[in-house]
């Protein structure tokens, strides 16, 4: 069993709200080990960003993080202070967010936004950092002619990129990506995520690949994780999450992304809507929209439980 | 460049409009334009003068292009002919000794309350839910709800009444000779703090409103939550990254406030009695000294213009995607 690089316990995230406080993330435990891809998937508002935001302490009212831990390393992130929280962050884990399209100031150069963080964490020169920036720039396949260009001279794929550059200046032990290519097209997703793979190889970062596309992720992660409503519903091996779904949400979650390789299937989804975090039920959180709704469902909350140490899965109907 | 280029083009039309508009308001009054014009000189000019100043606005003989032709000669070479209140100094002159105090104050007042009420909107926005971000920008809010004059006279019985520390009539100490030393420049500032003063204190609150809406609307980016991952220090990023985008709305109101600012300053000059262009146009009003008033609206004009100018200038160094 390799190192355990962070670990996630009964982590619980509110949004306080004038009209109530909405659990967007629900007791979830997580680990994350060295050099491991680790996918998190569920549809929109599940909760995946909120979680990300978490391991970075990111988190603002009216967010507020009320129960659990974050270790990384064996250190607990939620209750670092603000000198060894800012030295944490970025050099410990860097994060490509959700719309890396705009996680650039429109205007601060290329060049700058790529040296204030290697200057901010180490004690490089001006002249050293620049020369890291084109190095990193040169790593994620962009020319340095481009250093001193704004994010409005490139296109999409290219800020991505140079987004993918910035998150590798300081050789974190863990990226965490946000949907890092939900807004560009698909061959400049493939062509970014080989990159991403290249460079996995040569440095050995963990990542947490967030996306809501689980044919995607079966290709690229180790593990997967599967989140519903904020509480994270399946766990396991990727080939076995994508290719045998326990859990009814994540057999609707399969079914409803169309296999690039394999032959046509009819995609049946899911039906209903995503759960209203105001106004949850008693018992599963899924049952409105669950195929085998059964009386203790309506009761109990499902708890994570396994039949193998690998799988971890909360339903009743295991 | 070519942004700028369009702007300057924009600018030099508006210029010839205003000079234009000017040329033709003593010629669509009703009446004998040149009567109500000079009747207030009461007989203080005689023949020849009259003829000049009348020549100079382009009540002369011959047609109406080439009356437009003199009157634009005679703007562009400054000569604006005799001021008929301080007869017979000439209105440039009036005029060149009077505005280098509203500038002074008008924009001396606008900057400072510019970078007081700038870095306070910053700072209390992004620490929105400290201290300071709670209470001072109501306070500030408070003070500027008092109509401006209201502020001044506090000021001026508090500090130059009762107090009676600061001065509250004139520029300098009237027994000092202007010029580069200490004596002259010290009684400069104390004469200033009080108009001043109560420029800034009124102006101080639209300068933290205006940058705390702005930088709320920047805060929610995500380029500031990614610089916060960054683990970049609270200063950079409330300046660099949150600060510095969020002055660009700002730019545009500072630009229309420059124009403002002259206009304020008038206020300001009569109350403290303070000789600048204002002073100068309160009497020249009483007096009906036409061509001094003329003059001055024109410095209104070209000092509006000029200011938007280099705001647009500002606006191009500030964010480079404007210069495409
Ligand atoms: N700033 C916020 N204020 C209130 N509710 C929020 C905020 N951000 C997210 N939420 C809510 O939290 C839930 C989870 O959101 P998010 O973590 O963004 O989901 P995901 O990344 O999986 O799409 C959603 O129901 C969303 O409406
Ligand atoms: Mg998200």
């Amino acid at each position: 069993m390799s190192e355990v690089l962070l670990e996630i316990n009964n982590l619980c995230v509110d949004y306080v709200l004038p009209n109530g406080i909405a659990r967007a993330v629900n007791n979830v435990s997580l680990s994350i080990k060295k050099g491991e891809t680790l996918g998190l998937a569920g549809e929109s508002g599940c909760g995946k960003s909120t979680l990300a935001f978490s391991i970075s302490n990111l988190h603002k009212a009216p967010a507020l993080i009320s129960e659990g831990e974050i270790l990384f390393q064996g250190q607990d992130v939620l209750k670092m202070r603000p000198k060894t929280l800012k030295a944490y962050r970025w050099n410990n884990v860097s994060v490509v967010f959700q719309s890396a399209m705009n996680s650039l100031n429109p205007v601060i150069s290329i060049a700058e936004q790529l040296t204030d963080v290697i200057r901010a964490h180490t004690k490089a020169s001006a002249k050293d950092a620049e020369l890291r920036a084109i190095e990193l720039l040169e790593i994620v396949g962009i020319h340095k002619e481009r250093l001193h260009s704004f994010p409005y001279q490139l296109s999409g794929g290219m800020r991505q990129r140079v987004v993918i550059a910035i998150a590798l200046a300081l050789e974190p032990e863990l990226i965490i990506m946000d949907e890092p290519t939900t807004a560009l097209d698909v061959v400049v997703e493939r062509e970014i995520l080989n990159q991403l793979y290249e460079l996995k190889q040569t440095f050995g970062f963990s990542i947490l690949f967030i996306s809501h596309d689980l044919s995607l992720m079966a290709e690229i992660a180790d593990r997967i994780g599967v989140m519903y409503a904020g509480n994270l519903i399946e766990l396991g091996l990727a080939k076995e999450v994508f290719h045998h779904p326990i859990h009814p949400y994540t057999k609707g979650l399969v079914s409803s992304f169309p296999s690039i390789h394999g032959p046509k299937e009819t995609l049946y989804g899911i039906p209903g809507s995503p759960l209203n975090l105001l106004d949850k039920p008693q018992g599963c959180d899924f049952q409105a929209r669950c195929p085998d709704c059964h009386h203790k469902c309506q009761q109990e909350v499902p708890r994570l439980s396994s039949d193998t140490p690998d799988r971890l899965v909360a339903c009743h109907n295991l | 460049m070519h942004y700028i280029v369009r702007q300057l083009g924009f600018y030099l039309t508006a210029f010839l409009i205003a000079i234009s508009f000017n040329f033709m308001l003593p010629r669509l009054m009703p009446g004998d334009p040149l009567d109500a014009l000079f009747s207030a000189t009461q007989g203080r000019m005689d023949e020849t003068q009259m003829a000049a100043i009348r020549e100079m606005y382009g009540f002369m003989d011959g047609s109406i292009i080439e009356q437009y032709l003199a009157y634009l000669y005679s703007i562009i070479s400054l000569d604006l002919g005799p001021s008929v209140l301080m007869f017979p100094v000439s209105v440039t002159q009036v005029i060149g000794q009077a505005l280098p105090w509203t500038i002074f104050l008008a924009l001396g007042s606008l900057i400072v309350a510019l970078i007081i009420g700038i870095s306070i909107g910053t700072y209390a926005s992004y620490h929105r839910s400290g201290f300071f971000g709670q209470v001072v920008p109501p306070v500030l809010a408070f003070i500027s709800n008092f109509p401006y004059v209201v502020t001044a006279l506090i000021l001026f019985y508090i500090f130059g009444v009762q107090l009676d520390i600061l001065p509250i009539s004139y520029t300098y100490d009237p027994d000092l000779t202007p010029g580069f030393h200490w004596d002259f420049i010290l009684s400069v500032i104390k004469h200033a703090i009080l108009p001043m003063g109560s420029m800034i204190l009124v102006g101080v609150a639209t300068w933290v409103f205006n940058m705390r809406n702005a930088m709320i609307n920047v805060l929610g980016e995500d380029y500031i939550t990614m610089a916060e991952a960054k683990g970049l220090s609270s200063t950079r990023v409330m300046t660099r990254y949150a600060g510095r985008n969020a002055i660009l709305p700002v730019a545009t109101a500072i630009a229309m406030a420059i124009g403002f600012s002259f206009a304020g300053s008038i206020l300001t000059e009569v109350v403290f009695n303070y000789q600048g262009l204002g002073n100068v146009l309160l009497k020249g009003i009483v007096a009906r000294d036409y061509p001094l008033i003329q003059a001055i609206l024109l410095i209104l004009v070209v000092a509006v213009l000029t200011a938007n100018f280099i705001a647009d200038l500002v606006y191009v160094w500030l964010d480079p995607r404007i210069s495409k």
